[in-house]
């Protein structure tokens, strides 16, 4: 009895912790659907986004107020597109307003569904990004080695695949993390896309080596022509613009469906698996919205590292060949918080000292004495090369699933002034000259007493008195 | 210091027989050393050096008994700056010329040094006495310390 309103202040401030928990740029997400009641089934997936403190609004592209600018300025920070039968998107969704969208640094999550076939406007914008989909804009990925038996047992193509893993070494793993052994990332009836060569482009899911993508309308009695196969596809794709906007190009619709996750479903070995589909729903949408992968620099600092040398702070000038040290500061957001960052095992944060090209590329050490649970500092100490002129501190990191961070502070680097040089009585190597200055000075003071004391010789005076 | 040079060329060939002061008889001399030379190759060595301290004595003898005491002192002063400034320059050779300014300063202290006293040498000799009717030897002393003065200035302030 008691009890019951303390526990529900609890369950309030509990509610109220999650809705303040948002992303960096943003909480206003517009949902593009078909149909406003098609919403009915992602309700896990959108009450999830909810539940992390978005304000979602739904729009078909049909309708006439929609519009992602007001006065120039952006009305929606994310938007997200399901997949829509109309052929075109209408004079408000057309590629140039959604590259402007990502100018903008707002971020996009689209995805795509075999059975239905990508407007053309989204084909097209995805091309300016360097994603390429089928030509037909349909294909279906299938893989007759691991499918859903008891969902696809003919047609093979909901794809059972492991929680992505990072592509490369020195990422870090934020999809998979904290997924159990036998989780399954259930991708049913989806389309893959290729990938250009812009370092932009990530795919954060690749097909496995037996998959391939077709299409089911034309090729359904004999696939011969390929669009793409094996690793090639790429069925969850990610780009960072260079200001850090982001778009993620998911492959199939229906992995955000209610029935797909925490479902169950058996691979053709017959061992059955949950689906770890609302997990990594929730943690691709929240890369694509700026709550994973986000990088802050808290502070910048460098000073002069030499015993008796000046205090100060970020001064805007140093001599040539002076020690000095280097700190950045910088944290990584995580759903609702920032904390410390640290750099993935194989990867290094470097620090460049240039005019124009780099003087020095050095590896930053992570800094214990100025790092906290909230920051991790990074720091290097080096001395600075004997040219003077202006010159850069610039960090530059920029990785993929990372937010792009270029960090640059100008400095001058004078040359040494004239009373700043070692005396050569200090060097000994100098002092064997010194020593012959010394022996000329004195053998000239003992040779002037001794020419003033010499008497001339008589004849030598009476000439030059004669002279005289 | 060429006229003089040359003077005492001439006076030293001359010097070993009667003190004849025409050109020729130094010619007669050598074509008579050739002959000797000729007649027996066994003498040749000896003969040879014998002739050569001859020659090196009369120069000695002779710059002893003309030099007056103040050149001499001043080619004792030279004779010095030339020793302290080969030392100088081995040392840059052996050790490599880091600091480069302290050679430079050190190295063309003695040299100046040199230079200035071969100017004071040139300017009080007696036979030079009509190429500079203006200059007294205690004017050119003069000179020479205010130079020399200027000289080390120059060149302790270089060396830093």
């Amino acid at each position: 009895m008691m009890r019951s309103p303390l526990l529900s202040f609890f369950a309030f401030l509990f509610a109220a912790l999650c809705v303040s928990a948002v992303s960096t740029t943003g909480n206003r997400v517009l949902a593009i659907l078909d149909d406003v009641a098609e919403k009915a089934i992602y309700s896990k997936f959108l009450g999830d986004l909810e539940g992390r403190g978005f304000q979602l609004t739904f729009e078909t592209p049909k309708s006439e107020s929609l519009a992602l600018f007001k006065l120039g300025e952006r009305v929606y920070d994310h938007v997200i597109f399901f997949p829509t039968k109309t052929k075109g998107l209408g004079p408000n969704l057309t590629p140039n307003i959604l590259v402007q969208f990502l100018n903008a640094n707002g971020n996009i999550l689209q995805t795509l569904s075999s059975g239905v076939s990508t407007p053309n406007s989204l084909v097209s914008f995805l091309s300016e990004v360097g994603i390429e989909l089928p030509v037909d804009r349909t294909g279906l990925v299938v893989d007759h080695f691991s499918y859903d038996t008891s969902s696809a047992a003919d047609s093979h193509d909901v794809l059972l695949l492991p929680p992505p893993a990072p592509i490369r070494s020195d990422i870090k793993n934020l999809f998979s993390a904290g997924a159990a052994k036998d989780q399954v990332l259930a991708f049913p009836r989806g389309v893959g896309a290729v990938l250009g060569s812009s370092e932009n482009l990530t795919p954060i899911l690749r097909a496995p080596r037996t998959a391939y993508s077709y299409n089911p309308k034309e090729q359904s009695e004999v696939v011969d022509d390929l669009f793409a196969a094996g690793q090639q596809l790429s069925l969850v794709s990610a780009f960072q613009a260079l200001n850090s906007a982001r778009l993620v190009l998911l492959g199939s619709a229906e992995l955000l469906q209610d029935k797909w996750f925490d479902a169950d479903v058996t691979k053709p070995d017959g061992t059955t698996h949950k689906t770890f589909n609302r997990e990594f729903a929730k943690r691709l949408s929240a890369w694509a919205f700026q709550e994973l992968g986000v990088l802050r620099v808290n502070w910048i600092e460098h000073r002069l590292n030499e015993v008796g040398g000046s205090n100060e702070t970020n001064p805007g000038i140093y001599r040539i060949k002076n020690d000095v040290k280097y700190t950045i500061s910088l944290s990584e957001y995580a759903y609702d918080k920032w904390s410390a960052f640290s750099v993935p095992k194989n990867d290094v944060l470097q620090l460049e000292f240039s005019m124009l090209s780099p003087f020095h590329r050095l590896p930053l050490k992570f800094d214990e004495s100025h790092s906290s649970p909230e920051a991790s500092a990074y720091s290097v100490s080096f001395k600075l090369p004997d040219q003077h002129g202006i010159f850069n501190f610039k960090v530059n990191y920029k990785r993929p699933l990372l937010s792009n961070m270029e960090e640059k502070n100008t400095v001058s680097v004078r040359h040494m002034a004239h009373d700043e040089w070692p005396r050569s009585f200090v060097i000994s190597g100098a002092w064997p000259w010194i020593a012959g200055i010394g022996a000329t000075v004195t053998g000239w003071i003992a040779f002037c007493a001794l020419w003033m004391y010499s008497a001339p010789p008589a004849d030598y005076k009476k000439e030059s008195k004669k002279t005289q | 210091m060429a006229p003089k040079q040359r003077n005492t060329a001439a006076v030293a060939a001359s010097a070993p027989s009667a003190p004849v002061t025409t050109v020729p008889i130094p010619t007669t001399t050598s074509t008579a050393t050739t002959a000797a030379i000729k007649s027996s190759s066994s003498k040749q060595a000896a003969s040879n050096t014998q002739a050569w301290d001859k020659v090196f004595n009369n120069i000695t003898t002779h710059y002893l008994k003309t030099t007056p005491q103040r050149t001499k002192l001043l080619d004792a002063f030279m004779a010095f700056l030339v020793v302290v400034g080969a030392l100088q320059f081995l040392y840059c050779v052996l050790a490599g010329n880091y600091p480069f300014n302290a050679f430079l300063s050190g190295f063309s202290a003695t040299v100046g040094q040199f230079v200035l006293t071969a100017s004071l040498r040139i300017q009080t000799t007696e036979a030079n006495k009509k190429d500079f009717p203006a200059v007294s030897p205690e004017r050119a002393f003069a000179d020479y310390v205010v130079c020399s003065l200027i000289l080390h200035f120059f060149c302790v302030n270089f060396i830093n």
